[in-house]
């Protein structure tokens, strides 16, 4: 009987924990596919297999990672299936943020998504999971089985990549603050 | 530019070494277009169908476990 109950506990604590993941999880799902269909897709076939194998995860460990895990794996593997689709969603992605357009302006994170979408698949998963998701370097490596030192330096290729695939100079094109910084540059630099 | 100044902290760990004197740091500028790019997504919160996902797998494991019940009565 009171095993019963423990079981019964963690049930709730494993299912509240993995909604508490998913909407970095999707977020994870969207860069890694870079449309919104097929990340839910991801993140559906993740929630399923997570569920499925709940016995295997160990309460009380990092389940964020034990959930990217599962969905890095289904998408390379359903990658190896169908190959990755050309990209076809010029403005499916930008008509998805309706929340805060006028905020983070559209044609940004739409110029930002193309970009990222260049990326090699390894640098692209290496920047996003340290860079945004919130994972440590050793906690990348983990999930991507690699060692540290090659997440390292593909996070470092993804941020020479994309300052190209941007046009960052360096003179920060972005904030209140950046027209005064590239004054000041201009004044006081070269 | 407190907030400026904190994204660069932020930044250290990483990498700063090709950050030039007198300007923001490119680095800084990518990073905060990546995590704009990501919060806006995480930001759109949980879509209904993983809730009630979550609820079937919810009802269907309930469901089972009171079969075994039955049977070991």
């Amino acid at each position: 009987m009171i095993k019963d109950k423990e079981a019964e506990s963690d049930d709730r604590v494993f299912k509240r924990d993995l909604l508490a993941s998913l909407p970095n999880l999707r977020a994870f799902a969207v860069s890694l596919t870079g449309r919104h269909d097929k990340a839910d897709d991801l993140v559906q076939d993740t929630i399923m297999k997570a569920w499925a194998n709940q016995k295997s995860f160990t309460p009380g460990t990092n389940m964020r990672a034990w959930l990217f895990t599962i969905l890095r794996n289904e998408f390379y593997s359903q990658m190896r299936k169908r190959g990755r689709e050309v990209q076809d969603s010029d403005g499916l992605f930008s008509e998805r943020f309706s929340v805060h357009p006028e905020q983070y302006g559209r044609l940004d994170l739409e110029d930002f998504r193309k970009a990222l979408d260049k990326l090699p698949d390894d640098q692209r998963e290496a920047i996003v999971l340290v860079g945004a998701a919130g994972f440590a370097y050793e906690e990348a490596a983990e999930i991507c089985g690699c060692a540290v030192g090659t997440i390292k330096s593909r996070v470092s290729r993804a941020r020479t990549r994309l300052q190209e695939l941007l046009g960052v100079s360096g003179e920060g094109d972005y904030g209140p603050d950046a027209g005064d910084a590239a004054i000041t540059s201009r004044a006081f630099g070269s | 530019m407190s907030d400026d100044i904190r994204k660069k902290d932020e930044m250290t760990s990483v990498q700063t070494h090709q950050a030039r004197p007198g300007s923001t740091s490119p680095n800084a500028s990518i990073s905060r277009k990546l995590r704009d790019f990501y919060d806006a997504v995480q930001e759109e919160g949980i879509p209904d169908r993983f809730l009630d996902l979550l609820e079937r797998l919810d009802e269907a494991e309930k469901n089972a476990a009171l079969t075994k019940q039955v049977e070991a009565k």
